[in-house]
């Protein structure tokens, strides 16, 4: 995938001490390092996410009755951060897969990561959907298992069936193209590797990896199967999930817009979650140079192209809602606006499509501390979104008689925080024990996109030759032609 | 192949030593005897003695094995099967309801000997099948553990030979001493207690029965009697009347016979094709009732003013005066334009001059013999608040020696303070109470009484009317019957049931004619619960000659109670507190503000504001602001509710709550108020000069319907939603002349279905198609039907945390909404249950496909296969459906197997509803649902499987009606109508296509099979008589 690329494009590898050599071992460092923070850090998460197991065993010792839930508001936190860790787990496939195909080479700084990510938020999600369940124990009805109760199948006119399906065999295809690209990193650790157990450890996970020319052709051959399974992945799993209201006769979920908003919005979240822990590990593990700046740009740029759909999704719905003369449809997004949670929707409309506009001057679209604090922001609001659509258009629907009000509980505070924890605490080990950055990708890239390359053909375009100096090994680049 | 060997232990299989043994005795334990025998028999050796041991053995344990009475443990399957009971079927026994002055003649369904449900008496000629929540409720009270379990000397159990020899003993020292004894009761209506009562004042001469009943009606008979001479309450017809005027009395409530006068009502207010004309219903009142929210004008004003009302129609219908009040003398006008005989008055008042002017007012409109008979006066209200009076002072005095108790409990209702300290000043006192109350817990001795529906007797509604009671189960405990408790303090053998025959026999057996020979007439009598006596010649002239004095009376007590005032009602749930106890009727949303498990002050919405209340109170708390409110001298401390139509400067607080002689925290809802009414006269009035005073607190309240959320008048909009649909009889009469399809109201629903298309072809339903239609014009909002699906489905109580919360179980709801202004409104009240939609939105969405539809038109629920995800719900546009958060009837509980700790939030845990006793009031047709597990309305599925099976045995179609469901026939209005529509001959079938006829939301295109009548208000624009103005000015 080497190709021409313009001397203008900012080094996606900064630093001119960079070689192959240097390249493995600031990657391969975190994995050998031992550091206190991470200890730290790794505890409190790990308490944070056994805290969040307590409160689902609270939940499932007591009933459901331990949530905030009501009569009229039969879902909220639940569905609200199953939805959300969804949209996170969104970015990793994008950049993966769809920046892939794109022939995106800044993802190759971000995608491990991004997809780790990715596993985890699923896994995340994935929890709410069951432990939502008031009859947990018998999740496995919504299996299509053969059984012995006569004809007794599962329903497949429902969207949360399909959910079903879309998100395992999301989880499924994320994670086998997640450890497929792991697997010739595992073995360049386990190729520096001291101890016999490392030695096993790595070898293992590498799957016995070798290198060689026929591995290396099957590997991209996998790689570019599974992108192009993964892709329209991207696209069906949070249409799938936004079916769950659109297919509902319930006012402010019975959209058609949701599919692409809702992608558009999972994207947008994904990316946003990406950064906020990208920049912390850049700092942390000292990837400033893999992780640059112009990244950081790259996925701005995103941010605020998906915001703006985000962004235009709601004033569109707000203005069909005008545009149908159907009252309970006003009504709900006139409720929604100004009705008893203007203040989530205020959070809302801030987090999600006024703050992302900064990004629209290049200073700030550049500045780490903005783009810190917005991507949370647009986490936070992106929480909100769903926290509104689920919850506002349930608790004043059609009958007024029936109108309710939802206020969560500590139960409903433990597990969205414990999630969160659990998330960090996984994503944690997997800073330590895995590269966090896909070596063999960023490898590929050296040659045509650091900053030594460029240096390099910015030196040979000095000399007499002159010209297009294309993909020519030079200098430093031959120094170890061994990796 | 051999013969496979089957064996239940290793014992067995390996013939151990020990199991040879065990194996070839005949007895596993060794038989007593022959410890004492030297040789076994089996030697042949045995001797003389021991042979004689044997012998002995022998004779005794056949004499002892054949002679004695072993206690017999019943059990199903039985060996030897009752005639009457067959397991899984149910009995059905005719008797009556009467309670704490509430009666109803009711059929009561019993399985497996236990009673389960109370029905409706469709023979019955006063509540015709009718029941109220009160009756409906009362089958969860047999089962209450708080019943006594046995006499009771101070705290401790006696035994009945004991308490008769006690107090038998002190009743006759007292008696010969000359000492008064005092049988305080409420009305008895029984005419063999009565008789009963007579032999024990016989026996006891010093005796006196003071009659006393918690909710008052002292002033109208005190007033009847000046009137006509006698000491009683006249049949009130509302059949007949064509212009019926309240003044507050709410008699489709709570007022006199509610079960009664709402059937009756109804009469007239049903319009069809057939039937154009509909009766006028004006209401003058102070705090809203149900009553008033139905009428088609509602006239707000201050307790007092209704008060003057009367004084007003007085003068302009009897002295052809004119009114101060120019809305009361369009009332007068509207009364006398009527015509002779087809008004009706009708004053709740308990002031006695109020109900002279009432009475003369009513002679004067020419209402009695025909709206008003004497010929059927009721005996269901006899009390005197001077019988109060008199046990207060003749107990602190110390004339009153002994006092006993019976079906009252005036330490809990008395108005005079100190009456339960007063009453352990009695040398004896003996409460007949058969559970817990604050009158028993102060008495030396509680004998208690049965439960009615445990006891034998008999009673007289109104005169000439008679029902039998009949137990349907043997008394659970070791109580006895009052009456057959002083039958045996009177020294008199036999019991009360003999007794009630032999009072037939020798009384009411001579009455008809119909039947030869007692046991005939007993017999039929029984198994039809009611017999009709001819009416007892009544002739009343009315006697005028105390209305001056009530003229000046009444008109100066109107002025005399200021700007504030407060008026103690009676709550539709609880009584006079009677209630209380029973966990179903305090789950029970009030039919005006929709509170339950408390009372509360209500007050104008302005008013609320005005006074720095939050008019929208805390939605997410569902928190109110307390005031204090003083009256008499009395002050109390209670949340504040605004309620549309509450009249400027006007509070209401409900009566009967506040009880603390009860099992369980949980019930200790609300403040007694009882001694903030007002003495006037003889009698106590519910009016009080008040003042409210703000304070700092606040209280949660448990609403299950907030009241200002409507904040959108063109977005959110009732009607605008098409959920509540009304016109005006002219109107309705107009569009039925031009013979439009869709009447007027309804209009919009020709366009509705017009746009109803779809791609599918409709199901092919051979079958019956169950479909239900509500007529919103007859439907008074009381609640009889929650009660009565609470009782049919096992609904389980939540208590008030969950309440507050929104997790009401209800599978039938009343919804109410307003329309107008605030200061007086328009009230439509909706059932809401499951609208068992042909084009259910639950049903394609749950994963597990546990709700479905049947083929009969059921949206059915698979409990079993639930799991809980709640879509469901979510996506349900009715909201009916209810979920069961925590494990509310401990289905899932094998005996706490979850520890005590998760039954916090489980009020079944907490009321004692979990414990065996009490679970016996389950219907065992219907399961019990457990924790995490989706519920609703099934149209009763179980009622209409019973239906077809029966028909079906019988190899005949099912008729209409056979099939009804638990809130159908409870209804006391018939609002109800429910049956097969594919049956074009029924009466639903008729009512679906009606011009009225409408669907909640049906533009969605749920097809439901639920319909509603539109609510049709018998005013023109110009009687819709507006607010009167001073009181915003006075505010």
């Amino acid at each position: 995938m080497h190709a021409y690329e313009s001397e203008f494009r900012e080094p996606l590898i900064t630093g001119m001490d960079k070689s192959y050599t240097k390249i493995t071992d600031d990657l391969v460092a975190p994995t050998e390092r031992n550091s206190a923070l991470w200890w730290i850090a790794v505890l409190l998460s790990g308490a944070g996410a056994l805290f969040f197991v307590f409160c689902l065993t609270w939940t499932v010792w007591f009933g459901i009755g331990t949530w905030g839930l009501n009569k009229t508001i039969g879902w909220a936190w639940d569905i609200t951060n199953f939805v959300w860790w969804i949209g996170i787990g969104h970015a990793g496939t994008l950049i993966s897969a769809i920046l892939l195909l794109f022939r995106q080479r800044y993802r190759t700084g971000i995608n491990r990561a991004a997809e780790a990510m990715t596993i985890f938020a699923v896994i995340c999600a994935g929890m709410f959907p069951i432990f939502h369940m008031g009859r947990v124990w018998d999740a496995l009805f919504i299996f299509p298992l053969p059984n012995t109760r006569g004809p007794l199948w599962v329903n497949f006119n429902s969207p949360l069936l399909w959910d079903v399906f879309a998100v395992s065999t999301y989880f499924s295809v994320s994670l086998l193209f997640w450890y497929t690209g792991l697997m010739p990193d595992f073995a360049t650790v386990r190729d520096r590797s001291k101890g016999k157990f490392r030695k096993w450890f790595y070898n293992m996970m590498s799957f016995g990896w070798m290198g060689t020319a026929k591995q290396w052709q099957r590997f991209e051959s996998l790689s570019l199967i599974l992108a192009g399974l993964a892709t329209p992945l991207v696209l069906s799993v949070h249409t799938i999930v936004s079916f769950d209201f659109a297919t509902s006769v319930i006012p402010g979920w019975h959209t058609t817009i949701f599919p692409p908003y809702f992608v558009a919005g999972a994207i947008f979240s994904g990316f946003a979650m990406v950064e906020t822990l990208m920049l912390i590990s850049r700092k942390l593990f000292n990837l400033e140079d893999y992780i640059t700046v112009n990244h950081i740009e790259s996925m701005n740029k995103i941010i605020v192209l998906t915001g703006s759909i985000v962004g235009i999704a709601y004033l569109t719905e707000l203005f069909i809602a005008w545009y149908s003369g159907y009252l309970y449809e006003q009504f709900a997004f006139y409720n929604r606006v100004l009705g008893k949670y203007y203040w989530a929707y205020a959070i809302m409309m801030t987090c999600n499509v006024v703050t992302p506009q900064f990004y629209w001057l290049k200073p700030l679209r550049r500045n780490l501390y903005v783009t810190f604090i917005l991507s949370i922001f647009v986490n936070i609001g992106m929480w909100f979104e769903r926290f509104v659509i689920i919850v506002t258009s349930l608790a004043d629907d059609f009958l007024p008689s029936s109108w309710a009000y939802f206020s969560p509980t500590w139960v409903d505070i433990g597990i969205f925080l414990g999630s969160i924890c659990l998330f960090l605490f996984l994503f944690l080990l997997f800073s330590r024990l895995f590269p966090t950055i896909a070596i063999a990708e960023v490898k590929a890239i050296f040659r045509t996109s650091s900053e030594v390359a460029k240096a390099e053909r910015a030196k040979k375009a000095n000399s007499p030759t002159g010209g297009f100096v294309g993909l020519q090994h030079v200098g430093p680049l031959d120094k170890d032609s061994k990796h | 192949m051999a013969e496979k060997k089957y064996w239940k232990g290793i014992e067995e299989k390996e013939q151990l030593e020990g199991f040879r043994q065990i194996a070839n005795k005949e007895f596993a334990e060794q038989l007593p005897i022959l410890n004492s025998i030297t040789e076994p028999i089996s030697t042949g050796k045995s001797n003389r003695r021991d042979f004689l041991k044997m012998l002995g053995f022998s004779v005794t344990a056949a004499t002892i094995a054949a002679s004695c009475e072993m206690p017999v443990r019943k059990s199903i399957p039985y060996i030897w099967r009752p005639e009457e009971v067959a397991p899984g079927i149910a009995n059905y026994y005719a008797t009556a309801f009467y309670q704490n002055g509430d009666y109803c003649s009711v059929v009561v369904k019993t399985r497996e000997s236990r009673p389960i449900k109370v029905e409706g008496n469709k023979l019955s000629v006063v509540t015709k099948g009718g029941t109220n929540a009160r009756a409906q409720a009362s089958v969860l009270s047999l089962y209450d553990g708080a019943r006594y379990k046995s006499p009771k000397k101070g705290k401790d159990p006696i035994g009945w030979d004991v308490a008769d020899k006690e107090i038998g003993e002190k009743l006759k020292s007292i008696a010969t001493a000359g000492g008064k004894i005092v049988l305080f009761s409420s009305s008895i209506i029984s005419p063999s207690t009565k008789a009963v009562i007579a032999d024990f004042k016989t026996a006891y001469p010093t005796t006196e029965h003071l009659v006393y009943d918690g909710i008052s009606y002292s002033g109208i008979l005190d007033a009847n009697e000046k009137s006509f001479g006698k000491r009683l309450i006249p049949s009130y017809n509302f059949a007949k009347a064509k212009v019926i005027v309240g003044v507050g009395a709410d008699f489709l409530g709570t007022w006199l016979s509610p079960v009664e006068f709402a059937a009756d009502y109804s009469v007239n207010r049903k319009v069809s094709k057939s039937k154009r004309d509909m009766s006028r219903h004006i209401h003058i009142e102070s705090v809203p009732t149900l009553t008033g929210y139905k009428a088609d004008t509602r006239i707000p004003v201050k307790p007092s003013d209704e008060l003057a009302a009367m004084v007003d129609l007085y003068s302009v219908i009897v002295t052809g005066g004119s009114a101060a009040n120019p809305k009361f003398g369009k009332v007068a006008e509207e009364l006398k334009s009527a015509g002779a005989g087809n008004a009706l008055l009708v004053c709740g008042s308990n002031d006695v001059h109020a109900q002279v002017l009432a009475n003369a007012i009513n002679n004067a409109l020419g209402s009695y013999g025909s709206t008003l008979t004497w010929d059927r006066a009721y005996n269901t209200k006899q009390g005197s608040d001077k019988s109060i009076t008199a046990l207060h002072d003749g107990l602190n005095d110390g004339s009153i020696k002994a006092v006993l108790f019976y079906e009252t409990n005036p330490a809990f209702t008395s108005p005079i303070k100190g009456l339960a300290e007063a009453v352990k000043k009695a040398e004896l006192s003996v409460s007949f109470a058969n559970r817990l109350d604050e009158t028993s817990m102060v008495c030396q001795y509680v004998c208690p009484d049965n439960h009615w529906l445990e006891s034998w007797n008999d009673v007289e509604p109104k005169a000439g009317i008679f029902n039998t009671i009949q137990p349907t189960i043997s008394k659970l405990f070791d109580t006895r019957p009052f009456a057959e408790t002083l039958l045996k303090w009177s020294g008199k053998e036999g019991t009360y049931y003999e007794y009630i025959q032999k009072y037939w026999e020798n009384n009411l057996y001579k009455k008809q004619s119909k039947y030869n020979g007692f046991w005939a007439f007993w017999d039929n009598t029984v198994q039809d619960g009611e017999f009709v006596a001819d009416a007892p010649a009544s002739t009343s002239s009315f006697n005028s000659s105390s209305v001056a004095d009530a003229l000046t009376a009444t008109a100066s007590a109107a002025s005399s109670f200021g700007d504030m005032q407060v008026k103690f009602y009676e709550s539709i749930a609880l009584g006079d507190g009677y209630w209380a106890d029973n966990p179903w009727l305090q789950e029970l949303p009030d039919p005006v503000s929709k509170v339950t498990w408390d009372n509360y002050i209500v007050v104008n919405p302005t008013w609320l504001v005005k006074n720095g209340y939050n008019l929208d109170p805390d939605f997410k708390e569902n928190r109110y602001g307390v005031g204090q409110l003083s009256a008499n001298g009395q002050t109390v401390e209670l949340p504040i509710v605004g309620v549309p139509g509450t009249p400027m400067g006007v509070f209401g607080i409900a009566l009967g709550y506040g009880r603390t002689a009860v099992a369980h925290k949980e019930l200790k809802v609300g403040k007694n108020v009882f001694q903030m009414l007002t003495k006037s006269g003889d009698s106590f009035v519910n009016i009080a000069k008040a003042s409210v005073t703000k304070t700092d607190k606040s209280e949660q309240l448990a609403i299950t319907q907030t009241h200002f959320n409507i904040t959108l008048k063109d977005l959110g909009g009732v009607k605008t939603r098409k959920v509540v649909k009304e016109t005006t009889l002219k109107e309705y009469n107009k569009s039925l002349e031009e013979n439009k399809k869709f009447s007027s109201g309804n209009e919009d629903r020709e366009e509705i279905l017009e746009e109803m298309v779809t791609l599918y072809n409709e199901h092919n339903r051979p079958g019956p198609q169950w479909t239900m239609v509500i007529d919103l014009n007859t439907c008074i909002g009381c609640g009889a039907c929650v009660i009565a699906c609470n009782a049919e489905n096992n609904v389980p109580v939540v208590g008030k945390d969950q309440v507050r919360r929104s997790r009401e179980m209800h599978w039938m709801r009343i919804d109410r909404y307003y329309t107008g202004e605030v200061d007086n409104p328009d009230v439509v009240y909706q059932p809401m249950l499951c609208q068992h939609c042909n084009n259910a939105p639950c049903e394609n969405v749950c994963p597990v496909a546990a709700t479905n539809h049947s083929d009969e038109g059921i949206n059915q629920m698979i409990y079993n296969r639930c799991i809980g995800t709640r879509y469901c719900a979510n996506n349900c546009p009715y909201k009916v459906r209810r979920f069961n958060w925590y494990d509310y009837q401990q289905a899932d509980a094998f005996d706490k197997q979850y520890g005590t700790s998760n039954d916090q939030n489980v009020a079944s845990e907490t009321l004692g509803l979990h414990e065996p006793l009490t679970r016996m009031v389950l219907n065992p047709d219907v399961t019990v649902r457990s924790r995490g597990v989706m519920e609703k309305c099934s149209f009763c599925a179980q009622r209409l499987q019973d239906a077809k099976l029966v028909a079906k045995k019988e190899e005949r179609p099912l008729h209409d009606g056979e099939a009804t469901t638990a809130c159908q026939t409870s209804c006391p209005t018939g609002a109800i109508t429910f049956g097969d529509r594919h049956d074009k001959e029924s009466n639903v079938a008729a009512l679906y296509t009606d011009s009225r006829a409408f669907g909640v939301i049906e533009e969605l295109h749920t097809m439901p099979n639920v319909l509603y009548l539109t609510q049709v208000r018998n005013r023109d624009e110009e009687k819709k008589y507006e607010v009167l103005d001073y009181y915003h000015q006075k505010a």
